[in-house]
């Protein structure tokens, strides 16, 4: 959805709005005068969060392909399964559907997550690719969604406190378990930190603003102050 | 610059934490051994442990292969804090389910897997990383140190592996896998004595099999012994220290299983005896009945025993292609009771001067129930003179005499064929037809009629006595005796007596006759003894043609006249004698019947005087033979002729006794010559 020419943006008219409470307050305004929360009309760290943040987010992501999900031990054996390998099981016993919503569920969102996270925090920084209309459907696809990939966790939570059944049967859940569950939370929190409204901030010839939110009239300009 | 956000610290931090966890982990890694085994069956990556006393301290990381595929190469990773202790020493197992006699062991390895086990001891020495697994556990455990031994089964001792050695019905040791000696006569295996019972064991401890039973037949009775239900199944081995004096055993000294307590306790005696000397003998006879291990006895002693057995054929030696017998001898050189130190070299000494004395060796019986049979070195009298042979190889041939074999079976053999030979059906017939003959007999009229007869007879034989005439008859006896005192009085006229007189003369005749014949006697025993004393160193011919010249002589002797003359001059005078009662009988009592009686008591007058000549008579007869007598004694002879003549003179004497006695009898009571009170 493109913005007309006639309308302007809060910032543009020297407003801000409490991220609270919504209540519009002239810029400069230290607090919000219904709610008390601080008033600042971009956060400057955003970026820098959502950097933090995913890159942690990658880093537990590592981890929890690498070592197993869960472990069986049975009467006779024991299995210890990544992700992937418990999914390509799953898939060999004849499971299609449940594997396909693992694999889904634990690599293709993750994965999607951090891709397109990444893309929308580039884009504010270098300018966009895709139309800001897009970019914003996209950060809140991420956004809802990403609390999806939890999925996976809850799965081995059930199932570790259900089958404990000592010898005869017994599955714990697996390091990997505990380094996903971070990653997504900490993929949740990159996509949290995002201030969505840097999207819309691009000039109008089509120029990201610059991290602290103000549109430079060149790329990359620092400049300070509002 | 604009600010730095203070969320950076995550990352950081994060990544900080990372970094150390992972250098804290590759920092405490300890390091990797590699242990091959022959056989790794249950072994995996990544989840079998290494335990030691139980507690893993380390875990599988790869499974791969030596170089040239021919173990399994195991790399495991242990812990570093026990890493220094694994030396040199250390050693390594696969613990797996094992169902033994002794009973099942690593169950637990069933459900959690196989787990590799170590060894070590607690002194920390320098680090080896490579190793050769064992293939079974070895027999020490964990706080079971103790005495290393190799026991080496003998004769029919078994050695199973796991077995307990027990020591008066504890278990105090324990045997490992038994495999074959190298030069392959017997079984050995090795052998832990547990601490502190390691020092029961000494050198002069003796070890035996107690698996199974042992039973036995004796003079005490039946014995049956076994010593536990576990070792009747799986076999056991006990030892004990029979006699004092022993040193401590070595690790790894070399002890002997015997196969049972007697032969082990014999064992003890036989230790220290110098080294066998090994003989052969040749037999020709038959030795059914001799095996290998008899015993060769000398004196009754056990000296040795037979070591085999085998069948030769040498026609040169022995002039025919018979097979013959070779016996080989094991001879213990201490047994003989030779000085101490004696070799077989001086027991070889001994035997050739024995031999050539006459020690020859012989077949035996050892038992009559079983027929067994052993060697027996004996002292021959009057053998034939033989060596000591050499054959070849340096064996010796003892020589060999005539077996003493008491072969009961043929004995018994003959002694039933004997019996078996006896004519029993014959006799039975015979008896059978005596007891028919005999019953026919009894039942026969005649024999009925017998008591009747009897009867009869003895109802006459009562009449007649007590008929008249029978008691009339004492009185006429009276009468009679009466008669014969006047009868003999006639005789004394007849001058009967005068003949009498003639013929005891002619008695006395014959008596001078006999000692002049006995004259001849005393030169016969002067023979007799020469040839007496030549009997030890004559030759048997010429001691036949004195016995011939003697009998010769004994012939002549008898032949003479004299001694013809002498039964000759008996008859003579018995034949007066005879005619004289001839007349006696027809002469005085046909006629005179009552005189006869009347002048019976002259005639018991009358022989009474003439039994007063008799003594002087007998006198003279015992003179001439007192006589003969001193003329024999002079002329002493044990055996032979001159004995039987001094037998044959005492009897006359006896005879002149009686003939004595008699006279005085008919000189005390005439009357009882006739009525024999």
């Amino acid at each position: 959805m493109e913005v007309t020419g006639n309308l302007k943006t809060a910032r543009e008219m020297g407003l801000v709005a409490c991220t609270e409470c919504m209540r519009v307050s002239p810029r400069g305004t230290a607090s919000c005068p219904r709610c008390g929360h601080t008033l600042r009309s971009r956060d400057p760290y955003s970026l820098q969060k959502v950097w933090a943040w995913w890159l942690v987010g990658l880093g537990c992501y590592i981890p929890a392909n690498l070592y197993p999900m869960l472990e069986t031990k049975t009467l006779v054996s024991s299995q210890s399964d990544t992700i992937v390998g418990g999914a390509v099981e799953l898939a060999h016993g004849g499971n299609w559907g449940v594997a396909t919503i693992i694999l889904i569920a634990s690599v293709l969102i993750p994965v999607a997550k951090f891709v397109v996270l990444a893309g929308l925090a580039i884009g504010v920084w270098y300018g966009p690719r895709a139309t800001q209309g897009r970019r914003h459907v996209l950060y809140e696809i991420v956004e809802y969604i990403g609390r999806w990939s939890m999925i996976d966790v809850f799965v081995v939570a059930i199932l570790s406190s259900l089958v404990q059944l000592q010898t005869i049967a017994t599955i714990t859940p697996g390091r990997a378990s505990l380094f996903f569950a971070l990653s997504v939370i900490f993929t949740m929190l990159s996509a949290q930190s995002f201030d969505s409204r840097l999207i819309w901030d691009t000039n109008s010839a089509g120029m990201a603003p610059d991290r602290a939110g103000r549109i430079p009239g060149r790329r990359r300009t620092l400049a300070r102050g509002n | 610059m604009e600010r730095i956000s203070i969320i950076w610290i995550v990352p950081l931090a994060a990544l900080l934490v990372v970094l150390f966890i992972a250098w804290r982990s590759y920092a405490d890694r300890g390091p990797i051994i590699q242990i091959s085994f022959e056989n790794a069956a249950g072994v995996k990556e990544g989840s079998t442990e290494l335990r030691y006393r139980d507690v893993a301290i380390g875990l599988v990381e790869e499974v791969g292969f030596t170089q040239g595929l021919d173990r399994v190469l195991v790399s495991v990773r242990i812990d570093n804090d026990v890493a220094p202790f694994i030396d040199n020493e250390a050693r390594f197992w696969v613990v797996r389910p094992q169902v033994t006699t002794q009973g099942v062991t690593g169950l637990n390895t069933v459900l959690s897997g196989v787990y590799i086990e170590g060894l070590w001891d607690d002194q920390p020495g320098g680090y080896v990383n490579r190793f050769e697994g064992l293939a079974d556990a070895p027999l020490e455990r964990q706080g079971n140190e103790g005495l290393r031994v190799t026991l080496r089964a003998s004769g029919r001792a078994s050695l199973i592996e796991n077995t307990p050695i027990l020591y008066r019905g504890v278990t105090v040791g324990r045997i490992g896998k038994p495999s074959i000696t190298e030069d392959g006569s017997s079984a050995q295996a090795e052998a832990m004595i547990f601490a502190p019972h390691d020092r029961l064991v000494s050198s002069a401890t003796r070890f035996w099999d107690t698996s199974g039973f042992s039973f036995s037949l004796g003079p005490g009775g039946a014995a049956l012994d076994f010593s536990s239900v576990a070792s009747l199944v799986a076999g056991g081995v006990t030892f004990e220290t029979m006699v004092s004096g022993g040193e401590p055993a070595e690790p790894g000294s070399t002890f002997t299983v015997y196969p049972e307590e007697s032969s082990a306790r014999t064992s003890l005696f036989s230790a220290d005896e110098g080294e066998a000397l090994s003989m052969s003998v040749v037999f020709s006879e038959n030795i059914g009945g001799l095996t290998a291990d008899a015993p060769v006895e000398m004196n009754g002693l056990k000296i040795g025993e037979v070591t085999s057995l085998n069948g030769m054929i040498d026609e040169e030696e022995f002039g025919d292609n018979r097979v013959r017998l070779v016996v080989s001898l094991s001879i213990k050189a201490g047994r003989l009771g030779l000085d101490e130190g004696a070799g077989s070299e001086e027991a070889l000494e001994y035997f050739r001067d024995r031999v050539e004395d006459g020690l020859r060796a012989r077949l035996a019986s050892a038992s009559i129930l079983t027929g067994g049979l052993k060697i027996e070195l004996v002292d021959v009298p009057e053998a034939e003179p033989a060596t000591l042979q050499q054959g070849e190889q340096d064996t010796y041939y003892f020589p060999t005499a005539e077996s003493d074999i008491t072969d009961v079976s043929a004995t018994a053999q003959g002694v039933f064929e004997r019996i078996n030979a006896l004519p029993i059906e014959e006799v039975m017939v015979s008896a059978t037809d005596l007891f028919e003959e005999a019953r026919a007999l009894l039942a026969s009229e005649d024999v009925r009629g017998v008591p009747e007869n009897l009867n009869s007879l003895l109802g006459d034989a009562r009449k007649v006595v007590g008929s008249d005439e029978v008691q009339a008859l004492p009185g006429r006896l009276d009468a009679l005796i009466a008669e014969l005192d006047k009868t003999v009085a006639q005789f004394n006229e007849a001058a009967l007596m005068t003949k009498l007189a003639t013929a005891v003369d002619n008695a006395s005749d014959a008596a001078e006759g006999v000692s002049s014949a006995v004259e001849g006697v005393p030169e016969l025993v002067e023979r007799l003894n020469a040839v007496a004393a030549k009997a030890e160193s004559v030759e048997l011919q010429e001691m036949a043609e004195e016995l011939t010249g003697l009998i010769q002589t004994t012939d002549a002797l008898l032949g003479s006249d004299q001694a013809k003359a002498l039964p000759g001059k008996l008859n003579g005078a018995l034949s007066e004698l005879s005619a004289i009662l001839t007349e006696l009988r027809e002469g005085g009592v046909v006629e005179n019947a009552s005189s006869a009686f009347d002048s019976a008591s002259e005639a018991a007058d009358t022989v009474a005087q003439a039994g007063k000549d008799l003594p002087d008579l007998i006198a003279d007869a015992r003179r001439v033979l007192a006589q003969a007598r001193t003329t024999l004694d002079g002329y002493r002879a044990e055996n032979g002729l001159g004995r039987d003549a001094r037998i044959a003179l005492s009897e006359i004497q006896k005879a002149a006794k009686a003939v004595a006695s008699l006279a005085r009898a008919i000189e005390r009571n005439p009357n009882s010559l006739l009525t024999g009170r």
